[in-house]
Order: C-alpha cells, then sequence, then structure tokens
C-alpha cells in the first residue's frame, strides 16, 4: 500500500483532471458539437414557434367565444396562479427526487472517497443544475409570454423570461439548501401535495361557486408587477449562494442515492421510456406495517386483482393523482374563456382521465416488467389481461364519474353529466392497460428526420399506444360538449363506443401476450 | 510492525444496530479492532454483512449504537477520515471514458502519492490487469472491474481498509494472492476489516471473526467459526 504522501488534489483539480483525460478520449470533433447544439436550437426554436402560435390561436378563440360549456366561476388569473404553484412544485419533486445534487456511480466511487474538499468537488454539478433549469425555464415560458398576450412588448418577454427563470433557480438553490441541512427528504412529498392542493382547491371552490350561482371571488393579479422578477432573481441568487456553501455537508449516502434516481431517469429520457422514467422518479413505495394476508382471495383472478389493489394503496403518488386528475377538467370548464371552448373543455379532460388512467395502470406496469410473475398463476394470458383490467376500470371510474357530476352543478343536468363521464370509462381503463402493457419502442427501424431529432421509424407510434385509445374513444364527449351538454342519446354513444373499443383492445392485448403469438 | 491484541483500537463499536429504514437486520454489534488487526464478517445472504460494513464507513446512518475511528465519531464528510479508511464495497461503477489505469492514477493523485505512476504500475501487475489496464472499463470482464476496484485500495494509504466479499468474481489464483497480500498489509499495521464467504481468505487474514446473525452478533477465534463458515 503506498504511503509516501504529497500534497493531494482539490476538489477542482479532480473535476479537472477527470475532465481532461475524458476529453482526450472524446472522439466528436468541435464541428459535430456545433452542429449538434445548433439542431438543438433548432428543434427547440420550433417547439417554441408552435406552442406560441397555439397559444396565441386559442387566446383569439377565447375573446370569439359564445356560452360556456358549464357555468364559468374560476377567473383565468385563478386558473393561471393554479398552474404556475402546479409546475413549480413539479419541478421541485424532480428536483428532490434527483438530490437535487448528486453523485453518478462512477463519482460516487472514485470521487467521493478522495479527501478532496467536497464542496469545490459538487460545485460543478449545482452550476449544471441551474443552467439547465434556467434553460428550461427559458423555453417553456418563451411560448407562454410571446402567446399569452395580444401585444407583447420587449420588456414583458424579458419580465416573464426573467420571472420563470428566477424561479427555476429559486426552486434548484431552495432544494438544494433543504438537502444540504439534511431537510430534504419530506420535499417531494410536500410539494406533491401542494402541486394536488394547486389543482383540487380551485375545482372544488369553483363547483361550490356554481352551485351557488356565482363566480369565485379571489382577487389574484393578472399581470406581475414590474419589480417582481428583481425581488424573484434576488432570492434565488441568495438560495443559490446559501446551497453552494453547504454543498461540504453533503453524505456519500445521499448523494449517491440521488445519482442512482438522475442515471435511471436520464436514461429513461433518452430512450423515450416513460414507464422506466416514471419509475425513477417515482422512488420507494410506503413500506407497509405489515404483510397483507389475502384471505378473500380464492381464485387465480382474484389474486391479480388483489396484488394490483396493494400496488395501487402503497404508492405514494397515485391516490394524490387520482384526486387531481378528478379536478383537472373542473378547473378547466369553469374557468372564464377556457370554460366557452369545447375542445380545450375536452382537452382538460382528457389531460386528466389521461392521468388517471398513468395512475390506475401502475400495477399493470409493474407486471409488464416482471412478466414471470404473471405466470405463477393458472391463468390464460387473456385471462390475466382481463383480471388486470378490473383495478384500472374502477379507479376510472371514480375518476371519470366524479368529475362528470363536478362539471354538472348548476347545469340541472347532474346525473346525466355523471353518466357522460362513466360512459367514457371502458376507454380509459383499456388505456390505462394499451399504455402499461406497450411494447418497448423498436430502434432498429429505418431513421426519419422530424422536428423533434432523427427518430427510427415507428417509435412515435408505439409511444402514443394508451394515450391513442382514450382520446379516440372520448370523440362523443367532444360532440357532446360542443352540442349544449349531454343528451341520452350521447351518452348511449359515447357508452358504445368506449365499450367496443375496450373490448378490442383486451382481445390485442391478450393475444399480444399470448405465448407464440 | 504488527500489534499484538491488547493495543489501541483504531475502530470502536459499541451496540451498534444498522439496517435500512427503521428495522435493524441483525442484532447489535460490539467490535472493536486495533491496527495491524483483522477481523472477518460472516453470515448468510441476507444476515445484515454489507449493511454493517456501510454503516461502519459512514455511507449509512447507524439506527442505534456509536462507531467511532482514531478516537472521534464516524464522519464520513471529514477529509481525514476519508483519508484514513479505504473501502472497496459492492459498487461495479466506473467512468465510462476513463481507463483503468487513470481510475487509479485518479485514486493515487488524489490522495497524494508521490510517485503515482510507480505505485500504480506496481499494484497493475500485482492485480495481474497488465495492459488490461489502458482499455476503458467497459472492454474489461467482470473479475477484471473487480481487481481494479480492489487496486484501487492498494495506490492509497489507508490505517483502516474495508472490504466487501472481496473474492468476488475473483480466480483462486487471485484469491489466494489477495489473501497473502491483505495478512501482509495487517502485519504492516493497517487494520483490515473484511466480509467474506471464504474459509481460506477468512483462515489466511482474520485475526477474529464476527459471526453475525439475528439473535446475537459474537466474536470467534478463526479456528472457532470454521465449522460456521462451512455451514453457510
Amino acid at each position: 500500500m503506498a504511503t509516501e504522501v504529497a500534497a493531494p488534489l482539490d476538489g477542482a483539480a479532480v473535476r479537472r483532471w477527470t475532465r481532461s483525460a475524458t476529453a482526450a478520449r472524446a472522439r466528436t470533433t468541435l464541428g459535430e458539437r456545433l452542429s449538434e447544439a445548433w439542431g438543438g436550437f433548432v428543434t427547440a426554436g420550433i417547439g417554441v414557434a408552435v406552442a406560441g402560435g397555439s397559444l396565441a390561436s386559442l387566446r383569439e378563440r377565447i375573446a370569439l367565444a359564445g356560452a360556456p360549456v358549464t357555468g364559468t366561476t374560476l377567473p383565468a388569473s385563478l386558473t393561471s396562479a393554479a398552474l404556475t404553484l402546479v409546475a413549480l412544485a413539479g419541478v421541485v419533486v424532480v428536483l428532490a427526487r434527483l438530490g437535487p445534487v448528486s453523485a453518478t456511480p462512477a463519482a460516487a466511487a472514485w470521487w467521493l472517497p478522495l479527501p478532496a474538499d467536497r464542496r469545490s468537488l459538487l460545485r460543478g454539478e449545482l452550476v449544471r443544475l441551474t443552467v439547465a433549469a434556467g434553460a428550461v425555464a427559458v423555453l417553456l415560458a418563451l411560448p407562454l409570454v410571446l402567446g399569452a398576450a395580444a401585444a407583447p412588448t420587449a420588456a414583458s418577454v424579458l419580465g416573464g423570461l426573467g420571472a420563470a427563470v428566477a424561479l427555476a433557480v429559486a426552486a434548484v438553490g431552495g432544494t438544494a439548501l433543504l438537502q444540504t441541512g439534511r431537510r430534504g427528504r419530506g420535499v417531494a412529498g410536500v410539494a406533491g401535495a401542494v402541486a394536488g392542493a394547486a389543482a383540487v382547491v380551485p375545482a372544488v371552490a369553483g363547483t361550490l361557486a356554481a352551485a351557488g350561482g356565482g363566480p369565485v371571488g379571489v382577487p389574484v393579479a393578472g399581470t406581475l408587477p414590474g419589480w417582481a422578477p428583481a425581488v424573484a432573481a434576488v432570492a434565488a441568487a441568495a438560495l443559490l449562494v446559501q446551497a453552494d456553501r453547504g454543498l461540504g455537508r453533503l453524505d456519500a449516502g445521499r448523494l449517491l442515492a440521488g445519482g442512482a434516481t438522475a442515471r435511471d431517469a436520464g436514461g429513461s429520457l433518452l430512450s423515450l421510456d416513460t414507464r422506466q422514467l416514471g419509475r425513477a422518479l417515482a422512488g420507494r413505495d410506503r413500506p407497509p406495517r405489515r404483510s397483507r394476508r389475502f384471505s378473500r382471495v380464492r381464485r387465480p383472478w382474484q389474486a391479480v386483482v388483489a396484488a394490483d389493489l396493494a400496488v395501487l394503496a402503497r404508492g405514494r403518488w397515485q391516490l394524490g393523482q387520482l384526486a387531481v386528475a378528478a379536478a383537472v377538467p373542473v378547473v378547466v370548464a369553469r374557468t372564464e374563456g377556457l370554460g366557452a371552448l369545447p375542445p380545450a373543455v375536452w382537452a382538460g379532460c382528457l389531460v386528466g382521465w389521461g392521468l388517471a388512467a398513468t395512475a390506475a395502470g401502475r400495477a399493470a406496469r409493474e407486471a409488464h416488467g416482471a412478466p414471470e410473475l404473471d405466470r405463477l398463476f393458472a391463468l390464460s394470458a387473456a385471462a390475466v389481461v382481463r383480471s388486470r383490467a378490473v383495478v384500472p376500470l374502477v379507479a376510472t371510474a371514480l375518476v371519470c364519474t366524479l368529475s362528470g357530476l363536478l362539471l354538472g352543478v348548476g347545469t340541472g343536468l347532474l346525473g346525466s353529466w355523471a353518466l357522460l363521464g362513466l360512459a367514457a370509462v371502458p376507454a380509459w381503463a383499456a388505456a390505462a392497460l394499451r399504455g402499461a402493457l406497450r411494447p418497448d419502442p423498436d430502434w432498429s427501424g429505418p431513421v426519419v428526420s422530424t422536428p423533434m431529432g432523427v427518430l427510427p421509424a415507428g417509435v412515435g407510434a408505439t409511444l402514443v399506444q394508451g394515450v391513442d385509445v382514450g382520446v379516440v374513444g372520448s370523440l362523443p364527449l367532444l360532440a357532446a360538449l360542443g352540442t349544449g351538454g349531454p343528451t341520452p342519446l350521447l351518452v348511449a354513444v359515447q357508452g358504445v363506443w368506449a365499450l367496443l373499443l375496450a373490448v378490442a383492445v383486451l382481445v390485442q392485448l391478450g393475444r399480444r401476450r399470448s405465448p407464440g403469438s | 510492525m504488527r500489534n499484538a491484541p491488547g493495543s489501541p483500537d483504531l475502530l470502536v463499536v459499541e451496540d451498534l444496530s444498522v439496517g435500512h429504514g427503521a428495522a435493524p437486520v441483525c442484532a447489535p454489534v460490539d467490535l472493536r479492532l486495533a491496527a495491524g488487526r483483522a477481523v472477518a464478517v460472516v453470515g448468510p445472504n441476507g444476515s445484515g454483512k454489507s449493511t454493517l460494513l456501510r454503516t461502519l464507513v459512514g455511507l449509512l446512518e447507524p439506527l442505534d449504537g456509536t462507531v467511532a475511528f482514531a478516537g472521534a465519531p464516524v464522519d464520513e464528510l471529514s477529509a481525514a477520515f476519508r483519508r484514513d479508511v479505504a473501502a472497496v464495497l459492492d459498487d461495479d461503477a466506473f467512468f465510462v471514458s476513463l481507463t483503468g489505469r487513470e481510475h487509479l492514477l485518479l485514486t493515487a493523485r488524489g490522495h497524494g502519492v508521490a510517485a503515482a505512476e510507480e505505485v500504480v504500475d506496481a499494484e497493475v501487475e500485482a492485480f495481474g490487469l497488465g495492459e488490461r489496464a489502458d482499455a476503458l472499463p467497459s472492454a474489461l470482464s467482470s473479475g477484471q472491474r473487480r481487481r481494479l476496484a480492489l487496486a484501487a485500495a492498494f495506490v492509497r494509504p489507508a490505517r483502516l481498509l474495508v472490504l466487501d466479499e472481496p473474492e468476488r468474481r475473483l480466480d483462486a489464483g487471485m484469491r489466494a494472492r489477495l489473501a497473502a497480500r491483505l495478512a501482509a498489509l495487517r502485519d504492516a499495521g493497517t487494520a483490515v476489516l473484511f466480509a467474506s464467504h471464504d474459509a481460506d481468505v477468512v483462515g489466511t487474514v482474520a485475526d477474529e471473526v464476527l459471526v453475525v446473525g439475528d439473535d446475537a452478533c459474537r466474536l470467534l477465534a478463526p479456528a472457532e467459526a470454521a465449522g460456521r463458515i462451512a455451514e453457510l
């Protein structure tokens, strides 16, 4: 073992040494890197232009819209504030799950055991994270500040972008500061609860106001005061400086845990594996107090259902996700302006019920990742798929019916709205299963150039499996929203159409999972 | 150089309870390890050996009890602790763009080893890596990566060496050479703590054996523990 000791490398020197050794072996040229950066810039520009144009078009349609689909009671500024809060809380959840400061398994194994000061070792990670959060904030905020105002000025655009960047940087600084103070454990849960409340509270308030016949009287400023971005920037900088000072207090165990999550999430993102991305970011389930006895299980199909229920109940996020899922259509329909646009209300239903399908399909996704468990039961592949449909059916029934019921408050057609929601359930339950059991993307096909970069043909078609059935299965709902509300005929059409699609999906999934098919 | 039993303890573990979450994975542990002594940790799969080692090097918080190194509570955040304690646990992680030799050089230079290149060359030869040391980790076999990880513990100074099943993925010849090197290291004054399932490695290196179990964790002489290791 070596004993003669000179001056050890400090953190910055360790990072430089690793970077230079890596760069010496890099195969990409400067031209290739510039070309890739330009490609990314163009892709981002196209995305911003499309999103900004869509928002501008939405704003013009709202100005020309007629009567609302149901009674609108929520000021648009209140919904915007709630949406901002949801987005910010979502960012905090992701940051907290990733650390936010973390060490890749390689860095944990080869950097962290060195005597180098940890603050300078980790500073690069904090800087990268801050730059990335700022860039994402610009990309997301640009279409909003360009498309949401009738005549955006340079000052309003810069102010909006500055506020968005400051919020994102503050989120990084704040979560990193909590992490350095060893108070970061509950942050993701608290932020998730805030996001849930920001969606559910306006939905409840809007519904109660509709029942009472008046608008929600909450004063929310429609535009940011001019000094707000400056204050946010100062606060963000202060949080970041404090977080930087605490980097030396980050222990290797938690840095490694965050790094492992970041590696899984990054890999899933690169391979467009949204199922694995969800698993990586969801974290561990709630630990059970004791094992379930499954004493009521008598038959194999009941075992599948009981296992799926246990998975749903132990998930940290699924029950909150279902509550948010029921609230989203209501918030859209009750918001002034948006509520007068049937396609917008329909889109709200798709987003909310899609969220419900994602939550309800969690057990099926887990089963897809470990198919050997299903083979333990004396069930055909088709019977396993049918059994696995029970929990999504019950969960989406609760969500869709509740959404329908809340949409109907104040319209005099409470039962019809609830039935309309219920009628869409088979399509969304089938969507949950189709999304969970979809095949992995085939990366071996011929590549095509898309606005999102060069992708193999067919990858997109694989990724939308699940959502496609929900969207197509909800077309009668769009007709109902566009023609003034649910009629018995439209409810029946919705029910029959969704049921037919669901049967087709179950048959197809049963065949796909059968051995030899 | 080797200390006799009764010399000052480098590592002192008292009534230590370890686990993930709130549940302990084994009975409380009491252990004292002096410089120049070696303790093997044995027990069946899942008995808590790795969790115990991770706790002893500060990667996990103890559920209860205390761990002290050189008279101070174990603190992985302390540069002095990291300088004095080398650990090779069950990690198999490498920088994808650094060669094996560069990983070792980074470790040696990061610890301020004088003549780092010569030290690394010597360990590359000792661990039988030869020219493979200049390959990227992705081009190494599982056993070669394990040798590389073990070599990293030898290219730097340390007062305590902690290893989790060092014999894993090594061929019989390399196991024997590793055991001999660990024994030599112990004799030179380094404290060695390692988990193992290999009776030969335990017999060659360990002065005492900590048998980890649900009911009790007991320290035995290697001869007493031989039968227990054979049962596992």
